[in-house]
């Protein structure tokens, strides 16, 4: 049997026995559907058995009336049928294919693909249109569900802002995503140039790490946060995740990188270290600051207990009024120290005290014509060199506060066997105002008191009227205005102290 | 029982130095209490005694903070002179910041610890301290 003679035999078949087209019609096709095109009422319509069932009815349960098929079907689909049966009557070369929804028994949707044949009659009138039914629901579900796949996989890649990234072993970038392009400003002219040179300097040997452990592990993801340029002249922090990708011969080909923007984290990850730092700080400055409390409260206290009981104990008049005159002297000191410790809590407690801008030297003139007389009676020399439009921002009582202080010292602290020169002058540095108050005078044994300088009720000199409270709330002053202080001294030389006024703070 | 017969008060406040130099006497029965205002003028007496070797103390009670010569830095110089005799030494403090406390342990030529008012208690244990002190 040739091809030809095996086709001419299948169509005899095909004219003499219905069991081929039976076979077609119920194992193949879901359903036929055979319409009287002229009579619109298409009550001589007719669907096959294989129809309901694929509507889940068997052919004793098909529901009554006329035309009960239609009831199954979705009416804007009906309609399309209509305009497609139409068309085909106009236009014999026209297609007809459409989708046709149609209710299952259990109430679901089945998608039939209805592909239709016209049929005429011996005067060539189109009479009959037989329309082929297939059930592709679950194409059409498979279809909607890789559609909200990669919708989904689209709206997250789009939405997440991840730097897609491939380099060669030799690290030239071979691949970049959109994204990664736009937010640093790139064009396709950085494929095959190093991408290691696009991070910043410090970070290089961060990165460089990372990739060799990529040849040493590849196919596991290696993290790493590099920092980059970003298009708007702004540093960015990326993590990445780092991956070699094998070639068929095992070895490491390209390394894929999978990064995105973690900038605001690290920003705010170093505002929080940097709070702990000041809280840590702040937290040993009012624990001393307790124990400097209890201390000087203390030792007045303990000499009150003391004197009460002596003065009960007292054995004559005498002694009972030497009692009594320490007793007041006594309470008069407490009183003292606590105006002074009150001084000082209002400088830790006011740490956000409103700051305004000042011009320095007009602030160092009001200081040394408070401080005139002295200056004038020790026979002092004062070098001022401050520009008069130098402004910093501060807290005004504590500048003036600092000032007096510090220049009050230099000029009670000189050296009686030379003449004195207190010189004033300032300076920047990054960030930082620097004020420089230098004297020649008596000096400070560092090495003894470096550590105490600035402690409270520490005097260095044998002198009646030193409280001991200067420098240390000049010290406080400065320290609640993000500033700080230094001080270089030598006996029989001088001393400096370097006041730095925070401009950023 | 023991009993001082020189101490020295080294304190710069000087109502708790007359206060002190008082309760030495009456309560501790010390016989002869000098005072001196900082650990400067105390370390100068205690060195120009041993050179024309004239009284030492066995007992001193010290200070903290002083200025000029603090209570540690007499304390550093004090345990350089080698003195033929023994001498009690007591911190009287009104510090109670627990790395004064710590330091004080470490250095041996300190006998106790004591914070101010010199009272009942502190005077009672300053005795019997001063009892073994020397042993």
């Amino acid at each position: 049997m040739n091809q030809g003679s095996a086709e001419a035999e299948l169509y005899q078949h095909l004219m003499t026995n219905t069991v081929i087209f039976d076979f077609l019609q119920t194992q193949v096709l879901d359903g036929l559907w055979y319409q009287d095109v002229q009579a619109p009422t298409h009550e001589h319509d007719w669907v096959s058995p294989t129809f309901w069932r694929t509507l889940g009815y068997e052919p004793d349960q098909v529901p009554a009336g006329p035309t009960p098929w239609r009831a199954t079907m979705h009416p804007a689909d009906l309609a399309l049928a209509q305009l497609h049966l139409e068309a085909c009557l106009q236009d014999p070369q026209h297609v007809y294919d459409h989708l046709l929804r149609c209710t299952h028994r259990d109430g679901s949707v089945v998608w039939l693909r209805g592909q239709g044949l016209l049929l005429h009659n011996e005067q060539g009138t189109p009479t009959r249109l037989l329309v082929a039914l297939r059930n592709i629901t679950k194409e059409k579900h498979a279809e909607a569900y890789a559609e909200e796949i990669a919708n989904h996989y689209g709206l997250i890649l789009s939405n997440q802002s991840v730097y897609i990234v491939k380099t060669d072993t030799r690290g030239d970038y071979t691949y970049a995503n959109d994204i990664f392009y736009e937010r640093f400003g790139y064009g396709q002219d950085i494929i095959g140039t190093s991408s290691l040179l696009s991070i910043i300097e410090e970070d290089r040997q961060k990165c460089l790490a990372m990739v060799m452990r990529c040849f040493e592990e590849p196919e596991v993801g290696h993290q790493v946060i590099l920092r980059k340029l970003s298009s708007d002249n702004t540093v960015k922090s990326n993590h990445w995740e780092l991956k070699g990708t094998l070639n068929e011969q095992g070895q490491v080909e390209e390394i894929l990188c999978v990064g995105y923007d973690v900038t605001l984290l690290v920003e705010n990850l170093q505002k929080s270290q940097h709070l702990l730092d000041v809280t840590s700080q702040q937290n040993i400055r009012l624990q001393n600051f307790a124990y400097i409390i209890s201390h000087n409260i203390r030792s007045h206290s303990a000499n009150l207990t003391s004197l009460v009981q002596l003065l009960t104990e007292a054995e004559d008049e005498e002694q009972h009024a030497m009692f009594l005159q320490m007793l007041q002297t006594s309470t008069q000191k407490l009183a003292e120290t606590i105006v002074n410790l009150s001084d000082i809590v209002a400088v830790n407690s006011n740490v956000n005290k409103p700051k305004e801008r000042r011009f320095l030297k007009a602030e160092i003139d009001r200081t040394l014509e408070a401080l005139s007389v002295l200056i004038h009676q020790h026979k002092i020399t004062m070098d001022v060199q401050v520009p008069a439009d130098l402004a910093i921002t501060v807290v005004p009582a504590y500048l003036d506060s600092i000032l007096l202080n510090l220049i009050s010292n230099a000029v009670k602290y000189r050296a009686p066997q030379r003449p004195a020169v207190i010189r004033l002058r300032t300076y920047q540095e990054p960030s930082f105002t620097v004020l420089e108050v230098q004297d020649n005078g008596l000096g400070i044994d560092m090495v003894k008191n470096r550590a105490k300088l600035f402690g409270m009720y520490k005097t260095f000199h044998d002198n009646e009227d030193a409280r001991g409270v200067g420098l240390f709330i000049t010290k406080n002053q400065i320290e609640a205005m993000q500033g700080s202080i230094t001080v270089e001294s030598e006996v029989g030389v001088g001393s400096t102290f370097k006041v730095y006024f925070n401009e950023n703070a | 029982m023991k009993t001082p017969k020189l101490a020295y008060v080294v304190e710069d406040d000087p109502i708790t130095s007359s206060i002190t130099k008082l309760i030495l006497r009456k309560s501790l029965a010390c016989e002869k209490v000098q005072t001196y205002a900082n650990g400067q003028r105390a370390f100068d007496h205690l060195s120009a005694a041993l050179h024309n070797g004239t009284d030492l103390p066995d007992l001193i009670v010290l200070d903290l903070n002083m200025p000029l010569m603090d209570g540690w830095e007499f304390l550093d110089a004090f345990s350089c002179l080698h003195l033929p005799t023994s001498v009690c030494v007591f911190i009287l403090t009104s510090s109670i910041h627990p790395d004064d406390i710590m330091k004080a342990a470490h250095y041996k030529e300190v006998h106790g610890y004591f914070s101010k008012p010199l009272d009942d208690h502190n005077v009672e244990r300053m005795q019997r301290l001063f009892q073994t002190c020397g042993e």
